[in-house]
């Protein structure tokens, strides 16, 4: 019993450091794909391997090692977190056959993590968490086992430091983009948090040690390195996107699993492929275009579970939006709020970048955010005050879910469309707190009406019009008004219903670039014979699934 | 001087700099000097108002990759011109662009103590509000006024003169360091054309707006916040190149004070047109 409860404060005290620096972790991460989600994923594996112990009732060291082992391979997530649920693995076979824990025992187990994670990775790219744990394994040889603990846990530490420095020259992406490999830096800030409350425990008495614990401060040092350093990632321009564009990992439960078989499957159609477990379980995590295919060969070895595919494209992008220099942050103290929006479409984001919006998330009809991504995307800017634009009728309720979550003062305004959102960004004021800015921007979209453009996917009746599949819609706040042969025509409808409206001022948002040879010029045209009293300003959006956009004021 | 002599047209000049961006003409009355600042573009020089007009300006401006700069005048220069007006005249105003916008009045200020019955005042504002104070002062010299109501006078509209500028754009402003609290509008992007107001000297930010229906609906706002409906007013209406809006505001401000007095209309020059860029209107008032 003792033994998992210490191994839980321990496992507890690594978490807690990755999640301190889980965010500039994941800035940090450029390699494989600048996707930005490395200390997420080293954090849910760690998190991981504490629910596991924590829900479990074994007292032996080798049964904890063994729940420690499952908890990691079951919750690794992406790369960097499958690599490190097999140094976990490495480093528990030694522990767990020992059956203690001093000096020696330490040395063995961390050179086996290093063989572990090297037998996981096909090809092993220099200036990774793989060099890291090579080198903290390498240091770790060279200190006599009759050493107390703490001199191996400050050796090991000190070596992984400096390997983490010289990731930098190891691998032109990261010399390019002027980081340490945050996989790397995120097996560092593990080992610190780890080594912290080893120590923690060696103070207490809590586990017998080589050596009683040193006199000298070397817990307090230890501390004091894990605060989070002063950096700041800043991305100047867009990151290349990746060749393959799904991250793709599953488990696959069954017997006799032919794991090196499904490596060689997965080799010739992804990157990063990682197929780690034994013959009964099996963590896959590979960079794919096409995870169905993934995912139908892994159907024929056994059961797949914990499915998770991501778009790198979307995070790489998403990784870009919130580290590039844009607007300036207001100081905390000094008042003021920042914006948070939803948006899609690449002329879209940069009007609300230029308009001051501090961070975008990806999303809109059809790929809605979670309150998670809301969160994710507020807490990185570090402000107090909070503005967040969900800019679609189902976002609106993420959105209030997001700001119920979080201590910080979020306010939430209900803008129905991307360009009532930029009729509220238009009211911001970044010297005006939360409540202020969204009472104006509130205002400020209160009568504006909206409307888009799309296809029909199937014939149906709507508002009493009849719409045949692949006509035009043109719909004005939710109302179908007009259905056409083409875009033309759904626009004119609409426009129509808007100068019937009295409107004053019409923001066009297009994405014409689909097969339907609409030009902005034909649009110019309907605009000035349709809605000759309203002034009309039109802007490339570049949002899908709707050629047009558009707000009246 | 006795109390009683009265100040007038005849013998009362009044100084100005170039930033007051003056109607075609209007300086070529008798009793009104302007000392020019200066516009570089590279390494050419020319004096604001005397070696270029506002059209050239703005031709030059749109086909030139060059950023102008511009340069206040020397203490000389005023010196000259000081000297050159109290030959023919017992009193000077030296009317100027705020000095927290230009170091002009502050040059104009040396200048002026070496020379006797020179007047400086930084009337806080730019542009053709300049211009409107020196008119509605010329107004009291012509009815004839004793310099202590002049002096009042020129006090009254420094401290209660307002300017409301329709920017095309921040841009320029934001270059040349000249903009203070407005520094986080932004202009330009999506439309947006924001409204400047002169306040404590420096240009801030009034509003945000898209389209002339809603400018032309906060300049009201503007007026109703700075004046009552039956207030005397007189107004001048100023342009960057823009035959559109200034009508308009004209028309606007008629209608919505009747006892309102258009004076003229101003077209901003080099140095103001370096900082504010093409494309602005704006309207400069004062309750009397």
């Amino acid at each position: 019993m003792i033994v998992r409860t210490a191994a839980v404060s321990v496992i507890q005290s690594a978490l807690t450091a990755v999640e301190k620096e889980r965010q500039f972790i994941n800035d940090l991460n450029v390699y494989p794909v600048p996707d930005g989600d490395t200390g997420t994923n080293l954090a849910l594996t760690a998190r991981a391997v504490v629910e596991e112990l924590e829900q479990s009732e074994v007292s032996d060291i080798p049964s904890v090692a063994a729940a420690v082992t499952k908890g990691s391979l079951m919750g690794a997530r992406g790369n960097s977190g499958v690599i490190l649920s097999q140094i976990v693995r490495g480093i528990c076979e030694v522990w767990g056959q020992a059956n203690s824990l001093d000096t020696a025992v330490f040395k063995r187990a961390v050179l086996e993590g290093q063989h572990a994670a090297y037998r996981a990775v096909k090809t092993p790219v220099e200036g990774t968490m793989l060099t890291v744990i090579r080198e903290m394994a390498t240091a770790a040889q060279a200190v006599p086992d009759g050493l107390g603990l703490e001199h191996l846990l400050a050796a090991v530490e000190e070596a992984g430091r400096v390997a983490v420095e010289n990731t930098t020259s190891q691998l032109p992406a990261l010399q390019k983009a002027g980081v340490v490999d945050a996989g790397g830096y995120g097996l560092l800030v593990l080992f610190r948090g780890l080594a912290a409350g080893i120590e923690d425990l060696m103070r207490g008495g809590k586990i017998a040690a080589g050596a009683r614990l040193a006199t000298r401060g070397f817990g307090a040092a230890v501390k004091t390195r894990l605060q989070p350093p002063e950096r700041r990632v800043v991305v100047e321009e867009p990151s290349e996107l990746s060749e393959f564009r799904y991250c793709t990992s599953f488990l696959i439960s069954g017997e006799r699993i032919d794991r090196e078989g499904f490596e060689a499957f997965l080799l010739p159609i992804g990157e990063s492929a990682l197929v780690v477990g034994d013959e009964r379980t099996v963590k896959v995590h590979v960079h794919v275009n096409d995870p169905g295919v993934v995912l139908s060969e892994a159907l024929k070895h056994g059961a797949i579970s914990d499915v998770e595919i991501n778009d790198m494209h979307a995070q790489t992008r998403e990784r870009d939006e919130r580290l590039s220099s844009g607007p300036p942050m207001p100081a905390l103290g000094e008042g003021g709020c920042v914006v948070v929006a939803v948006v899609a479409g690449d002329g879209n984001r940069k009007l609300f970048r230029d308009l001051g919006c501090h961070a975008i998330v990806d999303g809109g009809q059809s790929m809605n955010p979670s309150a998670a991504q809301l969160l994710e995307a507020v807490e990185a800017l570090g402000a107090e005050e909070v503005v967040i634009l969900p800019n679609n009728g189902n976002v609106i309720l993420t959105a209030e879910q997001a700001a119920g979550m979080s201590p910080l003062h979020i306010a939430v305004v209900p803008s129905r469309s991307i360009p009532s959102g930029l009729a509220a960004m238009v009211a911001y004021d970044p010297g005006e707190d939360a409540v202020g800015n969204a009472r104006a921007m509130q205002d400020a979209i209160a009568d504006v009406r909206y409307a888009e453009v799309t296809h029909a996917v199937r014939d149906s009746e709507l508002d009493g019009l009849e719409v045949k599949k692949g006509q035009a819609m043109g719909i004005v706040d939710g109302r179908l008004v007009a259905a056409a042969d083409d875009i033309e025509g759904a626009f004119g409808g609409v426009l129509e219903e808007f100068a019937r409206g009295g409107a004053e001022y019409v923001t066009v948002l297009t994405a014409l670039n689909g097969s339907s040879g609409t030009t902005r010029e034909q649009l110019e045209a309907i605009a000035a014979t349709t809605a000759p009293d309203a002034e009309v300003s039109f802007h490339e959006g570049g949002q899908p699934l709707y050629p047009i956009l558009a707000s009246a004021e | 001087m006795s109390t009683a002599e009265l100040l007038t047209l005849e013998n009362t000049a009044v100084v100005l700099d170039s930033t007051c961006d003056p109607p075609d003409g209007w300086l070529d009355q008798p009793g009104l000097y302007m000392v020019p600042l200066k516009v570089h573009f590279g390494d050419q020089m020319f004096r604001d108002g005397v070696d270029m007009t506002y059209r050239e300006f703005f031709a030059k401006l749109a086909e030139t990759d060059i950023l102008p700069t511009t340069s206040q005048p020397t203490v000389g220069e005023f010196l000259a011109v000081y000297e050159e007006a109290r030959a023919k005249y017992d009193h000077v105003f030296s009317l100027h662009i705020s000095g927290e916008m230009s170091g002009t009045v502050r040059a104009a200020e040396q200048a002026a103590e070496q020379v006797g019955n020179v007047y400086v005042y930084d009337l806080r504002t730019v542009t053709a509000a300049l211009a409107l104070g020196a008119e509605r002062l010329r107004a009291r010299l012509e009815k004839g006024c004793t310099l202590e109501e002049a002096h009042a006078y020129v006090r009254h509209y420094r401290d209660n003169g307002r300017l409301l500028i329709h920017a095309a754009t921040l841009e320029y402003l934001r270059r040349g360091g000249r903009i203070g609290r407005a520094a986080s509008l932004v202009g330009g992007v999506f439309d947006i054309k924001p409204l400047i107001c002169a306040e404590d000297g420096v240009l801030t930010g009034y509003a945000k707006v898209r389209g002339l229906k809603k400018a032309l609906a906060a300049m009201e706002r503007f007026i109703d916040e700075h004046s009552k409906p039956d207030d005397e007013i007189w107004f001048c209406t100023i342009d960057a190149i823009n035959e559109e809006e200034p009508p308009l505001i004209r028309e606007l401000i008629e209608r919505i004070r009747p006892n309102a007095h258009w004076v003229f209309q101003g077209h901003v020059a080099a140095v103001v047109g370096t900082h504010i860029g093409p494309g602005t209107s704006a309207f400069a008032m004062i309750v009397e």
